[in-house]
């Protein structure tokens, strides 16, 4: 397949170029083209995308116009939808982003502290002489002032990719406040570079040159100049136990020879226990060093302080669906549990979304202040078509179904949309002050409060009694949400108290609530100020019983009016009309996007390649191995009859005996040919079939689906995937 | 628009003379090449960010290695990989025990083997099957040109898998929806790809792109005009053709979190191998022990150590044994160097090719 030819494109290169391109190890393909102001660049003419209105929608468009009506209408959306992803994943990052930030900003100060406190009791300890500083080699001192004050951070994090954030922007923090900063990793540790590379690596990010020899005396005349000496040299190693104990060891000792001259402070990242410290360095070298310990927080709850960010406090205009949160919570806990990974696969999600859903544009309106003035302006500019895919959306289709969606009634449907997802919050944020008190991550709760089937059940009047019996039971799926209603009606006293107040925070724009809200929290204040003012020990110990059944109430009317939140306002965003607009909701696009699975998918492929390539695939659906199918799908057929272990020859001989079944009317002319004429054929046909198997056979050797042997004439063991 | 494209289709067979199992060979000794890019030129931040892209992808020869020991291990127990599919392999194992009694002891060499050149020449000649239904699920693809686009304008790669070649659909892909991009092919299966003029090619478009861009800015173009602004060149597009790999095969997870950025989409294309299959043998051909011999005779310019140090001296050349000796190293990494024993006991130094390349490589020189 040449190039395609159009306007924009290079000029085609012809098959001698094709071909010598091929043969080169690399080759520049075409420059990039100087952009023409407002011009469709980057759409060619055999590129042009039609909006995919999954299946009966497409043909609206067609019925607005014309085809370049069409066109320009499909280009107009698209750079619409471009514009809103510019502007709705940058806010995501930058939310997440700053929650990071927070996050880890505290332990970053109390680290900072640490270093100034550990350099300046170096300083005030062991200041050098003047002849000291300029003497060229290291101060030979008795051991305790040979110590290395050594920060051992916590990661919390067996997967080290989140940690590389977090200590780069350590680095940069401790940077900014004035430290020399140097961030040295395991591979500045291995085996393979040694000692001196590591000192290399040490002497180019503070030097900002190569030396040719690496010598800690460089660094130390460097140190000794009088803009450097006042500043603590700071040593970050972000994955200590990755690091070569050997050549670590090495490195501490050296430092450890020096640390009068050279002030240096260690930071080591460490992913599991301080026993790590013992079993990755020799132990004459932990003499030297004098640790304090840091934690960072958990991956856990970093993810759920991003969620809380961009899904709760500071929505951005892009939702994700049930199912997609669900498959975050096990991609997250099953399988990767980086926060990184996380935010990966919630940008693939919104990357889709603004491509696959014509209306995304309006996603923007979100986090627009005056976001009732943008959806009229934008709703007010949409044509019949597109209303009418509006209309055809599936939470629509019943409420609209008489009139269809206007202009009007989409911009309304949006506003409410946004008030109604501002209600959602305030009573998810009440239900996470009570998984607060027992710990619960926010995850299960955000997955559980997005299920539209759960919500749906818990309409029913005694759904939550009916719960809370069962939670008993062990075999049953314990519901959290149903979990922390329970937490409420258990609660009394101080805890029942601080939940109320910071109910009352979260609900000051439900009024019916808040009404509700105040009346419980007074209920509960005259209790404990009758209980307070009576001081006669028998009306007390009276009191105090009566107040505790009154409390008892306080407890089951909270647990009631947490109900009554939980069914009137935790709504979905998934039972709410135009919902698709901003809601996510395609978890096997996301999966497939996430997660390739070649081996398994190149299987099937050949084993199912009837689907692609049009041929009678006979009976047994494609099992069974036919002459009219693709070569290469013959010889996986065959090998799947063989097993592991392939033999060569009969490998061949199965194919060439599929290939070559002649059809008998074939057999009817053959017998009227001479014999030379048949030996010729003969050879002609094992020929082809020579070719054809080897042609298969290396195709199936470049899909790794094989291993062959270095010894020729041998057998070829198949590398199969779970069984497709 | 600040964006190299990087093609890479790779299917390496490190020996023509025999069927090797497969390697994937991206950047060959890329340590080799570290390039340290200093100074304030509009483009040494990105540059810098390649290189250390470049810098990172280090590891890979590494991971090439744990490829070769696995795919000649085959069966070895601590082949992960491999244990992952152990169900199906145990159930076959037991099923080929079973009729082990019957298990066939034919060989190759039982069959008429075809002569070489009489095979490739029909191979040359064979009609594609399913042509037609090849050429129409290709075009299929053609439809999902902008989502690509968008996917790269987001900041991901493309990582292409499933049946059949996918060069001439990536390379089309290239041509017709991103002309606003430079785009540099890699044709990963060849052997002679050499990482040092991959880097100043892709400095060279970069440059170009630079000055572009820095054109069109004073030509008062709006930022949001430009189809690719918001992501800088810091960003380094990259697609590449993983119908044969496994992801752990090629990368780690450190380095899909911070130099790739993989959106896989399933591509299956049926189309032949023919490009990327070119060196590899076929196994029916009966050329096949002549070709060793005559690799083996590709043995020239022998030279004693020693003798080379006198003579590399009196040229000026080096200055002392230790220098020299790097040197060798460097080039015995590189391959391109070799060392055998010599019939006196000598260790000697030739250089693996015919004596006619090697005319060739001294008039280039």
């Amino acid at each position: 397949m040449a190039p395609s030819k159009t306007p924009d494109s290079p000029p085609p290169s012809s098959s001698t170029d094709d071909s010598e391109n091929s043969l080169q190890p690399f080759f520049v393909l075409h420059k990039a083209l100087p952009q023409k102001g407002g011009g469709r660049v980057n759409r060619s003419g055999k590129s042009k995308r039609k909006i995919n209105l999954s299946a009966s929608p497409e043909s609206a468009f067609k019925s607005g116009g014309g085809e370049q009506f069409e066109e320009d209408a499909d280009y107009h959306f698209e750079q619409l939808r471009i514009e809103a992803f510019d502007v709705v994943w940058p806010k995501i990052e930058t939310t997440i982003k700053e929650v990071l930030r927070n996050i880890n900003g505290s332990v970053f100060n109390k680290i900072h502290d640490w270093i100034c406190d550990s350099f300046h009791a170096i300083r005030s300890a062991r200041k050098p002489s003047v002849w000291q500083i300029s003497c060229p080699y290291p101060l030979a001192t008795d051991i305790s002032s040979r110590q290395i004050h050594t920060g051992l951070v916590f990661t919390k994090n067996v997967e080290f990719v989140d940690d590389l954030v977090t200590f780069k922007d350590l680095s940069m923090h401790l940077r900014s406040k004035g430290c020399h900063v140097v961030s040295l990793s395991s591979l500045d540790f291995s085996g393979k570079h040694g000692l001196g590379g590591c000192l290399r690596s040490l002497l180019r990010q503070l030097l900002l040159v190569s030396p040719d020899s690496a010598d800690v005396s460089i660094l130390a005349s460097w140190y000794r100049e009088p803009e450097n000496c006042d500043s603590p040299l700071v040593m970050i190693i972000d994955e200590m136990e990755r690091c070569g104990g050997l050549i670590l060891s090495d490195f501490i000792l050296m430092l450890s020879e020096w640390v009068v001259k050279l002030p240096v402070i260690l930071i080591l990242g460490i992913a599991t226990t301080d026993d790590s410290l013992r079993n990755v360095l020799q132990l004459n070298v932990l003499q030297h060093l004098r640790p304090c310990t840091f934690s960072l927080g958990s991956p856990a709850g970093k993810l759920d302080a991003i969620i809380e960010a961009v899904f709760l406090k500071n929505w951005s205009g892009f939702y994700i669906g049930h199912e997609v949160v669900a498959f975050f919570r096990n991609y997250f806990s099953m399988q990767d549990g980086t926060v990184t990974s996380f935010i990966r696969a919630l940008k693939i999600a919104c990357t889709k979304h603004f491509l696959m859903e014509p209306l995304s544009f309006l996603c923007e309106g979100f986090v627009h202040e005056d976001f009732q003035g943008f959806w009229t302006e934008k709703c007010s500019s949409l044509r019949k078509p597109i209303l009418k895919y509006a209309s055809d959306l599936p939470s629509c289709e019943t409420r609209h179904k008489s009139s269809g969606v206007t202009c009007e009634s989409l911009a309304f449907g949006l506003s409410e949309m946004k008030k109604q997802h501002k209600d959602w919050v305030s009573v998810l944020l009440c239900l996470y002050e009570v998984a607060k008190l027992t710990k619960v991550p926010l995850l299960g709760i955000f997955c559980e409060a997005l299920d539209p089937k759960l919500y749906n059940l818990r309409a029913s009047p005694n759904y939550f009694a009916e719960k809370i019996r069962n939670l008993e039971a062990s075999a049953v799926k314990k519901s959290e949400i149903v979990q922390l209603v329970r937490r409420v009606r258990n609660s009394a006293g101080a805890p029942l108290r601080q939940l109320l107040l910071a109910w009352g925070k979260h609900t000051e724009d439900i009024a019916e609530i808040h009404v509700k809200l105040k009346e419980l929290e007074n209920i509960l204040e005259d209790e404990e100020n009758t209980v307070s003012q009576e001081c006669d020990e028998a009306t007390f110990k009276r009191l105090k019983s009566r107040s505790h059944l009154n409390a008892r109430r306080v407890n089951d009317k909270a647990a009631e009016l947490m109900e009554c939140m939980i069914k009137n306002y935790l709504r979905p965003m998934e039972c709410t009309p135009l919902h698709e607009i901003v809601c996510f909701k395609q978890v096997k696009m996301l999966k497939l996007a996430l997660i390739g699975d070649p081996r398994r998918t190149i299987q099937i492929d050949l084993l199912k390649s009837h689907n692609y390539l049009h041929y009678n695939c006979g009976p047994e659906g494609g099992n069974a191995p036919l002459r009219s199918m693709h070569d290469t799908a013959i010889l996986y057929t065959l090998a799947q009859e063989h097993g592991d272990l392939i033999n060569l020859h009969d490998w061949f001989q199965s194919f060439k005996s599929i290939i070559l079944v002649p059809s008998p009317s074939k057999k009817r002319k053959s017998g009227h040919r001479t014999p030379d004429h048949r030996a010729t054929q003969d050879a002609k046909q094992e020929t082809t079939s020579a070719v054809r198997y080897c042609r298969a056979k290396n195709e199936y050797n470049i899909c790794r689906l094989i291993l062959t042997p270095y010894k020729r004439g041998g057998r070829c063991r198949s590398r199969k995937a779970k069984q497709p | 628009m600040h964006r190299n494209v990087v093609h890479e289709s790779r299917r390496i067979s490190k020996s023509h003379n025999h069927c090797p199992p497969i390697q994937y060979w991206i950047f060959p000794r890329l340590h080799r090449f570290p390039l340290y890019l200093k100074g304030a030129s509009p483009a040494s931040i990105s540059l810098r960010l390649f290189q250390q892209f470049l810098l990172r992808l280090q590891r890979i020869p590494k991971k090439i290695v744990r490829l070769i020991s696995l795919a000649i291990s085959g069966m070895d127990a601590k082949d992960v990989e491999e244990d992952e599919f152990g169900f199906s392999r145990n159930y076959f194992l037991a099923k080929d025990l079973r009729g082990s009694g019957k298990k066939s002891t034919r060989k190759l060499s039982d069959i008429d083997l075809v002569d070489e050149q009489e095979l490739r020449e029909a191979a040359s000649r064979i009609e594609i099957k399913h042509e037609k239904d090849i050429g129409l699920l290709v075009d299929s693809y053609k439809s999902l040109y902008s989502k690509w686009a968008f996917d790269l304008r987001c900041g991901f790669g493309l990582l292409m898998y499933g049946f059949g070649s996918k060069k001439s659909l990536l390379e089309d892909f290239a041509s017709s929806a991103l002309t606003d991009s430079g785009v540099v092919v890699m044709n990963g299966y060849l052997q002679s790809v050499n990482i040092k003029q991959v880097v100043i090619a892709l400095a060279e478009l970069l440059w170009d792109q630079m000055k572009a861009k820095r054109k069109t800015s004073i030509g008062g173009l709006q930022k949001t005009q430009q189809p690719f602004s918001s992501q800088s060149m810091e960003d380094l597009i990259a697609f590449m053709d993983g119908s044969q790999m496994k992801d752990s095969d090629l990368w780690d997870k450190k380095m899909v979190h911070t130099q790739f950025n993989w959106c896989w989409y399933h591509v299956p294309t049926f189309m032949p191998y023919k490009l990327e299959g070119m060196f590899f043998p076929l196994i029916l051909a009966s050329s096949g022990t002549s070709q060793n011999a005559k690799t083996a005779a590709i043995v020239l310019q022998r030279m004693p150590v020693n003798d080379l140090y006198g003579v590399c001296r009196e040229r000026f050349l080096v200055s002392s044994q230790v220098t020299l000796n790097s040197h060798l190293t460097e080039f015995k990494d590189h391959e391109l160097v070799k060392t055998r024993r010599h019939s006196d006991g000598q260790d000697c130094l030739y250089i693996p090719l015919t004596s006619e390349a090697l005319q060739k490589v001294l008039q280039q020189i």
